[in-house]
């Protein structure tokens, strides 16, 4: 016993303790970001089909969720049905009791459509201008052929809807403020050769929608006709198909095709469905943008402030309250930072703006509402600190032997600063600015105050003069995630995108950080010293 | 490079340039973050600038007994019984098209028109009509000059007694047979207190019926309920009285104190205002205490001078006006604050305008109008009502309660700071709960017994972790933790500790271990050994927890809670957000207290070793106490992180702003609360002054958690090179 005791006094069972403490920590960190990585990075593999009999008759779908019997309740199986506009819902909780053996049929079929989420069933056959054309195992194979002429076709609407029809739209919105301007006190001549212009820009409107609508009914021609597995039958053009998937008829090979492809598409396409599917690449754009404008100012800011505090200010009780006051900033939470944008960026600063510069559109505000300018100015104060001390730290450990060098071949000052003391603090300076930015490119709550929006109609930067909008609002992943998991009417359906949005913003943050860090530590090695 | 005296110069120009140029910026850069700050406070201060009253003028008119004042201020109705209606531009007080038509003049008795411009008057002939006062007014005109007032007469009821005064009507939907508007209506005859019921379009003459009372009582005043159904009786002996007159019966009472002089009614109509002939002021509503309804006294407001004579509600908020002979008043219901107060020079009438902005007074002997304005854009906001209890309209006792927007206009906003800062400091305490001991420990074992290797692999892993975006932590805990937390309850509760027992048993067991091995695989390199503890710890839980369930809850947790605790049991609770937040707020602690404790001087713990102490007692005794104010200091970093979270909080919990510790159901916090509220707050409003005062708070709060935390490290670190 007093064995026993005298051992417990040691304390080797706390060391144990102690590393079941860090180990938990570790697997928790370890856990959820592979955890995020596997939801993610497995949405896009297409799954197999499976059928199964149960007592209300038979369901195909893919399995995506199961869970144990617990307690009272019996184990469930959760099938993804698909069929939002048949079936109600994609998903459905089915008694793992009452199912028969699953079985893999080779003719299911998954299309991803335009509208109401993927369609699970058989093809029956394909028909065009209302003659069929393949019926039975050929459809498939007709329907393929034919799927990449209609995607080419929908693609050239899109980029016509997207480049002309809107340069039109805002060359109309332009003639239309002008015309407000003249109304108020201009001459009637210059009213008229506005009518012309308007005349102009509205016949060549209406040729693009001409153009269009042929495109629109020569791409609505081909039609399938679709059965779901309880033999309901649906008539469904091949213009609205995105992707077609025999999910069990696949190799591996093609599989990994499918699974390129959507990943393509989630990288580069525009949502649809409310942000529940498609792409997020203007998600993806504004982040990049919005991190961009923060870093050009944050950057500038951060290395004056250094610069003044660690080599110009007289040093004293002031400047170390000073450095503990802005080092402190980074501690502040962000919810301020923003409160702080929208009060004084966006409506006092933009609101008057606003009145000298465009009071012609008002009360449709330009720079009086949420912007990526006032977004970005926000996320810069509140990164300034994380710039502001690792400046201050690179031009610390500079060593005071190769200023004295320099300052004693007669350089001035500032020579001194430029030509020795910046550029040996440059990967200092470096690794600030990349926590900056991994910093602000994981910060929500500041930008859904001043200017981040669940779809933004225009990206930031297009072909139009003056090409960079900073009055635009914009899409932010971090957003995105909060967005489509909170917010969105479908939340179960858009889990697998978030999980995709959330490892995508994981994993720049974690390897903006890595980077960083490494950066950091190889200046600690070759400087030596440590921050405590 | 030869240095010509032109080439230095320019250096020299270039460095004086460059010198002003840091400076100036630097301290501009520095003045500007810092002035964040005063901006955050200006916006808040207007919620405690006192209201500003101005008076606008005195014009002479002729006398009248009540006035109507357009919702501008610009223009107002006067009524008297010799003239009628009268229009008035101000602050002029030039005569505006008097209109024509309605009673024959003088006027017997009449109403002053309630704020929403009606009134009840018995002309010459008699009879009862009621008058619907409106401005005709040209699109877009604000000219008062251009306006007409346009009253809209109704009714012609015959009476078979003209009473003395009438005191107050109210008009129902429905009643008579064509479905029009009944008429219910106080006034003051002969024989005391008086009522009356008809359609308006009646062709009967309208017969007063006594109020049915207690014969010692001597009614004074009397007004309609909000629904006029039951009529509010003031009496002689300070006794408020709720009658149902339909049926005769007395439904409550309540004691005022002294004799009551006027009623009358708050926006909402569910505020009784009372004024004693002795110039006591109080409201009292209609509410359910302890199962049944009964008339409560709930705010109280400073006396005036003389009696009450009358009560104005204003139509945007729930301040009123009040008057005595020499007094008039305008009070904040919810807070009781006195927004103004001015001196008149005997009886009248007087009137605040719809906004509650402008305030008329009419004296009844000199006939001289008095105008002032008000300017109180904040009145519902007080010290008192962000951190004290308030009781609120339809509230049975005073309470703390954040509500800042309702569904109808006449909602009394409820700003209590104090369950949001509850919330604060509840998902705060759940998540350093969580985090603390998992933080220190792991940074213990990290700076104490692990390996050099294995520590250069756990920092940056740790590091990592402090960079996660919140935003993905918020989505995790609330669509994936919460669900898996309702559903395996028990076993995630058991998880923790079927570790640590499986670790004790673990521990003598590897002490029987040859040496050698230990040394070989073991030290520095536990934490790798503890992985199957983990995994053991998993399959204990999966067995233990559904066992308890079985045997000690009757099969179901959440059943068990709510029946034996009476809990119940929400899906996003605050376990949930302390293990969310409590992963943010792990790093930050692990970090700090890492550095500290690793920075203890080496002298120390080999003088500790080479005594005989084994590494446990080291660390425990030796080591954790000299770096015990760095540990502090995380401690107090991690707390401010905690403290402003807001993806988390807004995501994880249901953001209901209650008042509970358990852990088993929701809070809002400061910060979620700033995100939920400002993007539908109006500009410069006062929700967007309260959010901005919140937001405020948190700045101050997080400031000084970090500036101690900094002052602490840095005199340790001051301790750490004086040993």
């Amino acid at each position: 016993m007093s064995r026993l005791a005298e051992r417990f006094r040691q304390g080797g069972v706390f060391v144990w303790l102690s590393a079941t403490v860090l180990a938990f920590c570790l697997a928790m960190i370890l856990g959820l970001v592979g955890f995020i990585a596997a939801k993610g990075m497995g949405y896009f593999w297409p799954s197999p089909l499976v059928q199964v009999q149960t007592p209300d008759g038979p369901v195909l779908g893919e399995i995506t969720g199961r869970e144990p019997a617990h307690g009272e309740e019996p184990a469930k199986t959760q099938f993804r049905v698909g069929n939002r506009d048949i079936y109600g819902q994609d998903f459905r909780w089915i008694l793992t009791a009452g199912l028969s053996a699953p079985e893999i049929p080779q003719d299911a079929l998954l299309i991803e459509r335009l509208e109401y989420g993927p369609f699970i069933g058989r093809i029956v056959s394909v028909s065009h201008d209302g003659r069929l054309v393949a019926t039975g195992p050929s459809a498939l194979s007709e329907a393929a052929n034919r799927l990449p002429e209609t995607l080419r076709i929908r693609r050239r609407i899109q980029s016509t809807e997207k480049g002309q029809v809107g340069d039109l739209n805002r060359r109309m919105d332009r003639l239309r403020l002008s015309r407000k301007k003249l109304e108020r006190g201009g001459d009637p001549s210059a009213l008229q050769a506005l009518d012309a212009k308007d005349a102009v820009l509205q016949t060549a409107y209406d040729e693009l929608q001409a153009g269009l609508e042929q495109s629109r009914s020569e791409s609505r021609s081909w039609t399938l006709s679709l059965q779901t597995v309880d033999g309901q039958v649906r008539e469904l053009p091949l213009a609205s198909v995105v992707r077609m998937v025999p999910a069990n008829a696949m190799g591996r090979l093609d599989k990994l095709g499918v699974y390129l492809s959507r990943l393509w598409e989630f990288l580069a396409d525009d949502p649809r469905e409310s942000n529940t599917e498609g792409g997020i690449f203007p998600a993806i754009f504004g982040t990049v943008m919005m991190v961009l404008v923060m870093s050009v100012l944050v950057v500038p800011l951060g290395v004056i402030t250094a610069l003044y505090l660690r080599e110009y200010a007289r040093q004293g009780w002031m400047v170390r309250a000073v450095r503990v006051a802005v080092n402190n900033l980074a501690g502040v939470p962000s919810i301020v930072f923003g409160v702080f944008g929208l009060g004084f960026f966006v409506y006092s600063l933009g609101g008057t703006i606003d009145q000298l510069f465009f009071s012609d559109s008002l009360p449709t505000p330009t720079y009086g509402t949420g912007g990526i300018l006032w977004a970005s100015l926000t996320l810069a104060l509140l990164t300034v600190p994380v710039v502001v001390v690792a400046t201050e730290e690179a031009l610390g450990a500079v060593p005071r032997s190769q200023r004295e060098a320099s300052l004693a071949m007669g350089a001035t000052k500032w020579q001194t600063l430029w030509n020795i003391v910046l550029p040996s603090a440059t990967p200092g300076i470096l690794t600030g600015m990349i926590l900056a930015i991994a910093r602000g490119a994981g910060e929500v709550a500041p930008l859904m105050l001043t200017g981040v929006v669940k779809l933004a109609p225009s990206m930031p930067l297009d072909g139009t003069f003056p090409f960079f909008h900073l009055d635009r609002k914009f899409m932010h992943l971090g957003f995105h995630i909060y967005d489509v998991g909170f917010q969105s009417p479908n939340s179960e359906a858009a889990k697998p995108m978030v999980f995709m949005a959330s490892f995508l913003l994981l994993l720049v943050v974690v390897i903006l950080n890595l980077f960083a860090l490494n950066l950091r530590r190889k200046l600690r090695e070759r400087l030596g010293g440590s921050t405590f | 490079m030869p240095s010509t005296p032109s080439n230095q110069g320019r250096a020299q120009r270039m460095d004086r340039f460059m010198a002003f140029t840091i400076s100036g910026g630097g301290i501009l850069i520095i003045g500007a973050v810092l002035a964040m700050l005063l901006f955050i406070m200006k916006e808040a201060v207007p919620l405690f600038v006192p209201p500003l009253v101005r008076s606008v003028g005195t014009l002479q008119a002729h006398r009248s007994g009540g006035s109507w004042l357009d919702e501008s201020g610009k223009a107002g109705v006067l009524v008297s019984r010799a003239e009628g209606l009268r229009a008035l531009r101000f602050p002029e007080g030039t005569a505006l098209p008097a209109p024509g038509g309605g009673p024959p003049l003088p006027w017997q008795a009449f109403t002053p028109p309630n704020p929403r411009g009606e009134c009840l008057v018995i002309g010459a002939d008699g009879r009862l009509s009621i008058a619907r006062l409106a401005w005709s007014k040209p699109p877009g005109e604000n000219d008062p000059a251009q306006w007409t007032l346009e009253p809209h007469w109704q009714g012609g009821l015959p009476l078979a007694q003209v009473p003395i005064e009438l005191l107050h009507f109210r008009l129902l939907e429905g009643g008579g047979l064509g479905g029009g508007l009944t008429l219910r209506v106080v006034a003051r005859t002969r024989d005391g207190i008086v009522w009356a019921e008809s359609p308006l379009e009646a062709s009967a003459a309208l017969v007063w019926k006594p109020l049915p009372h207690d014969p010692a009582l001597h009614p004074t005043t009397a007004v309609w309920s909000g629904d006029g159904r039951n009529l509010f009786v003031g009496t002689q002996e300070g006794r408020l009285l709720d009658l149902d007159p339909e049926a005769g019966s007395l439904l409550s009472s309540a004691d005022f104190g002294e004799p009551i002089q006027s009623l009358g009614f708050v926006l909402g109509q569910q505020s009784l205002l009372v004024g004693g002939a002795l110039g006591k002021l109080g409201a009292y509503q209609w509410v359910r205490v302890n199962e049944v309804f009964q008339l409560q006294a709930f705010h109280g407001f400073p006396r005036l001078h003389g009696p009450v004579l009358g009560f104005q509600p204003s139509q945007r908020d729930k301040r009123f006006l009040a008057w005595t002979p020499s007094q008039a008043v305008v009070d904040h219901l919810t807070t009781e604050r006195r927004l103004f107060s001015v001196q008149l020079d005997g009886p009248g009438m007087a009137t605040l305008a719809p906004r509650g902005d402008l305030i008329l007074h009419a004296n009844d002997a000199t006939g001289a109008l008095r105008l002032w304005s008000l300017d109180a854009p904040h009145p519902e906001v007080s010290f008192g009502l962000l951190w004290g209890k308030t009781h609120y309209e339809g509230y049975g006792k005073s309470e703390y309660v954040w509500q800042s927007t309702g569904g109808a206009d006449d909602f009394e906003p409820k700003f209590s700071l104090v369950p949001l800062v509850f919330g604060t400091l509840k998902g705060t305490l759940y998540a350093m709960l969580f985090a603390f001991p998992l933080a220190v420990l792991g940074a213990l074992y990290t700076s104490q017994f692990a390996s050099p290797r294995l520590r250069n692999a756990i920092k940056p892993t740790v590091e990592i972790m402090a960079a996660l975006p919140s935003v993905v932590l918020g989505f995790l805990a609330a669509l994936v933790m919460a669900p898996l937390l309702e559903r395996l309850a028990m076993e995630i509760l058991v998880y923790p500790f079927a570790v640590l027992l499986l670790a004790l048993l673990f521990a003598p067991f590897w002490g029987r271990l040859p040496l050698t091995f230990r040394n070989a695989f073991g030290s520095g390199r536990e934490v790798l050994w503890a992985v199957p503890v983990l995994l053991a710890g998993l399959w204990v839980a999966s067995l233990a927890g559904p066992w308890i369930e079985r045997t000690m809850m009757d099969g179901s947790y959440r059943t068990w809670l709510q029946t034996a605790m009476g809990i119940t049991y929400d899906q996003r609770n605050s376990v949930v957000v302390g293990f969310a937040m409590g992963f943010a707020v792990i790093p930050i602690i692990f970090t700090i207290s890492e550095d500290a404790l690793s920075s203890v001087p080496r002298s120390l713990t080999s003088a500790s070793l080479a005594c005989g102490a084994s590494p446990w007692q080291t660390a425990w005794r030796v080591v954790l106490p000299t770096a015990s104010p760095g540990i502090f200091s995380a401690t107090m970093v991690g707390l401010g992180r905690a403290i402003g979270e807001t993806m988390i909080v807004l995501m994880a919990t249901g953001n209901t702003p209650i008042m509970d510790w358990g852990p088993f159901n929701g809070m809002r916090t400061l910060a979620a609360n700033i995100a939920v509220e400002i993007p539908e707050a109006p500009l410069h409003g006062t929700l967007y002054r309260v959010l901005f005062l919140s937001a405020f708070l948190l700045f101050i709060f997080t400031f000084i958690l970090n500036t101690a935390a900094e002052l602490v490290r840095q005199r340790l670190r001051r301790r750490y090179e004086s040993i």
